[in-house]
């Protein structure tokens, strides 16, 4: 049902928004994500699962060449968003960042106003021209991050006076103001309070409209909710990945029986 | 360790929290003897800076004083031809006053005998003073013109209380005990009176002829010249290497090895510096002596390491989390820092700029060492004169004044002193203010 809007004839020929192709990851000596190879759909929410230090999080810096300001992290293996490789040596992570929007696990807006926090992408890309657009692409992503109403008298407020979750969505909202194409989610919701969960997954739950989203979660009843995909590591390993329903009702590997048993982890 | 392993007859001690067992009661009076000691140790040193500053107070004070005596006077056209024309103007100049003067003082019917010797024991230099004035203002010829003129440094100091009449030798040519009765009658007439000595501030130093004269300015001027070229020189050298050891550099041995060394640096004696200054900027690249621009490099080399290391802790204490947001959103690495980091380290970076500032404010040692003690009778004359100019700075002219033999000059050192602790008091408060202005919470 994720996939309603393609056709059968373009199953075949299928685009994937992103495809990791033999990963390999190492800090130091460390080997932390060993040979994943998958494809990741557009306009679908994909959930990473495992215990903790299993990878989760190096895998999702790959995607967006976070890792590249780790100075001990080496990755090897080819990941394609949209066809081309962005390890290839003329990409520019930086342009490729604007274009992979993330979205951390601790809250980290700017200590600037909340205008400003949305404002700084599209400045420093150009995105908008004079004052008046400005404003309209930040009213646009504070919406689109489902705070606007509860920010938009006081926009000149520093976003660091915001609750933890008006934080979070705020960081949501500064992360698709840049128009990304993919929304990485770190653990977006383990500092926040059960109902600023509830808020933020929902969000999720539209940006998919427009976002291929991929998301690292804690929570095996949050993978459940809100996302169509699963993958499953475990010790840097690729384990399991298919439809979200599949894998929670009928998992073929044994490790993610027992993982999503609460047997591991 | 299950109940079964122990014996279940133990008597159970009777636990009250209101009651102390002895082991609890050693802990309190430990306590207690560490809170003693801490008290003890705030209030000695509390009452060691009470101490410095009633003494640098006490001491220093009495420079910002002066006696002076205001004196009318009137010189004819002639008598201003006559001075202008001789070989010792001043000293004519100061002739036609003393003579005013004597004659003013015998028609207030004061027993005292008064002649002209007595008065130019009492009065400083009288005859420059005038000269400078009529020289300026011939429109004032002819016409009577009230004179504040500083008595001479002995009449100073005796009504500032260190100079007393016993300790006044009889064959003493300077002063006499007799002068010091005519000094106390005319100060009952109003003629003697002690105001604010502006002349300490703003003026230079001076020869043993004119003690009371001598005046802070000119080393205030060489001061603030040098302070100029490390300021301009160390931040921005130091803020650009902090940046990038701490944001862009790989971290290998050799950052490893540079780091250690800067802090190593930062513990080198100031001396050393100095030398270091006389060998490299005056005997190699033949940089003019005793001139602020050579004291401001040296003193850049001192800072320079205070402020890295300042600027580095304070870019460290940046959550990465800030720079992960920029990044995130697609900000260049050198955005990041730019836009992001280094405003939220200002507060730090400035704090320590302001500190390192502050120090070599009042260093001594490495002046020393490239001339910039000497005495300084002028104000440079152009900015560039003020750079590359033979000049002193406020702590070294407290050192040579502290050197001098006069009494007068002990007083001064003193005042000199206040001074630097003003100037270095009133950039700890601009710390503090910057800090504040610029302090936010992430
Ligand atoms: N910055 C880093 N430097 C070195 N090792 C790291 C770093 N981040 C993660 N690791 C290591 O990589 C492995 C995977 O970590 P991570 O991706 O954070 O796991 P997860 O997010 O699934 O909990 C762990 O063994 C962890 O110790
Ligand atoms: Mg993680």
């Amino acid at each position: 049902m994720y996939d309603a809007s393609h056709s059968d004839s373009d199953v075949v020929s299928r685009e994937y928004k992103i495809s990791a192709r033999g990963v390999d990851v190492f800090y130091g000596d460390n080997h932390a994500i060993k040979e994943v190879t998958a494809d990741f759909d557009d306009k679908t929410v994909t959930a990473f699962i495992g215990p903790s230090g299993c990878g989760k999080s190096t895998f999702l810096r790959c995607i967006n060449r976070m890792n590249d300001t780790i100075a001990s992290a080496r990755v090897m293996g080819e990941i394609l968003v949209d066809g081309e490789d962005i390890y290839d040596p003329q990409v520019d992570p930086v342009q490729l960042r604007a274009r992979v929007g993330m979205v951390f696990q601790k809250p980290n807006p700017f200590p600037k106003s909340i205008f400003d926090n949305v404002a700084y992408g599209p400045k420093i890309h150009g995105m908008a021209r004079g004052k008046a657009e400005l404003q309209d692409v930040v009213e646009s992503a504070l919406r689109r991050g489902a705070i606007w109403d509860e920010v938009k008298d006081r926009l000149d407020e520093p976003g660091t006076g915001l609750s933890g979750g008006q934080q979070q969505r705020l960081c949501i909202a500064r992360a698709v103001a840049t128009e990304p194409e993919i929304l990485l989610m770190d653990e977006p919701c383990s500092a926040l309070d059960p109902i600023a969960t509830a808020q933020i997954e929902e969000l999720i739950d539209e940006l998919r409209q427009n976002y291929s989203v991929v998301i690292v979660t804690h929570s095996m009843q949050q993978a459940a909710r809100v996302s169509q995909k699963t993958a499953f590591f475990h010790l840097g390993n690729l384990v399991e990945y298919d439809d979200t329903g599949q894998i929670f009702t009928n998992p073929k590997d044994p490790r993610t029986e027992s993982y999503i048993t609460g047997r591991i982890g | 360790m299950t109940n079964n392993g122990m014996p279940q007859d133990l008597p159970i001690p009777a636990r009250s929290l209101k009651s102390t067992n002895a082991h609890s009661r050693r802990r309190l009076r430990a306590e207690k003897c560490f809170r003693a000691l801490g008290v003890s140790a705030m209030v000695t040193a509390l009452l060691f800076l009470l101490l410095l500053v009633m003494s640098i107070v006490s001491n220093g004070l009495p420079a910002f004083k002066r006696t002076i005596m205001s004196v009318d006077f009137v010189l004819s056209q002639e008598q201003f031809e006559e001075a202008e024309a001789a070989l010792l103007k001043t000293g004519v100049y100061s002739d036609f006053f003393t003579q005013s003067l004597v004659e003013t003082i015998q028609a207030l019917d004061i027993p005292i005998e008064v002649d002209q010797g007595t008065i130019n024991r009492l009065l400083g230099k009288v005859g420059s003073i005038l000269r400078e004035h009529y020289r300026s203002n011939t429109d004032q010829l002819g016409q009577a013109v009230t004179f504040e003129i500083p008595m001479a440094s002995r009449v100073d100091r005796y009504y500032k209380g260190t100079l007393s009449r016993e300790g006044i030798s009889s064959n003493n040519r300077f002063i006499r005990a007799s002068d010091l009765d005519l000094a106390d009658t005319l100060r009952e007439a109003g003629l003697i009176r002690q105001t604010f000595n502006w002349q300490f501030l703003t003026g230079v130093d001076s020869s043993v002829d004119n003690p009371g004269g001598a005046g802070i300015g000119a080393s205030v001027l060489g001061s603030f010249f040098m302070m100029l070229v490390v300021l301009v020189l160390s931040l921005p050298i130091g803020v650009a290497a902090s940046i990038y050891l701490e944001e862009f550099a790989a971290k290998n041995w050799l950052t490893d090895f540079i780091e250690v060394n800067i802090s190593n640096l930062a513990a080198v004696p100031s001396i050393v510096f100095g030398i270091l200054g006389l060998a490299v900027f005056i005997q190699f690249m033949h940089l003019p002596q005793s001139a602020p621009l050579v004291g401001g490099l040296v003193l850049t080399l001192m800072t320079l390491p205070t402020i890295i290391i300042s600027t580095r802790a304070s870019l460290k204490a940046v959550p990465p989390s800030i720079r992960d947001a920029a990044l995130a959103v697609g900000a260049s690495k050198m955005q990041a820092v730019f836009h992001h980091v280094l405003p939220l380290a200002m507060p730090g970076i400035l704090t320590g700029t302001i500190i390192g500032l502050a120090q070599a404010l009042g260093e001594t040692a490495p002046l020393l060492l490239i001339g910039m003690v000497g005495f300084v009778a002028r104000y440079p004359d152009t900015i560039l004169a003020g750079f590359e100019g033979p000049n002193s700075a406020i702590p070294a002219q407290i050192f040579n004044w502290a050197s001098r033999s006069d009494a007068i000059f002990a007083e001064k050192a003193w005042g000199g002193i206040i001074i630097l602790l003003l100037f270095l008091m009133s950039m700890n408060i601009v710390a503090v203010l910057l800090r504040r202005r610029f302090e936010r919470r992430w």
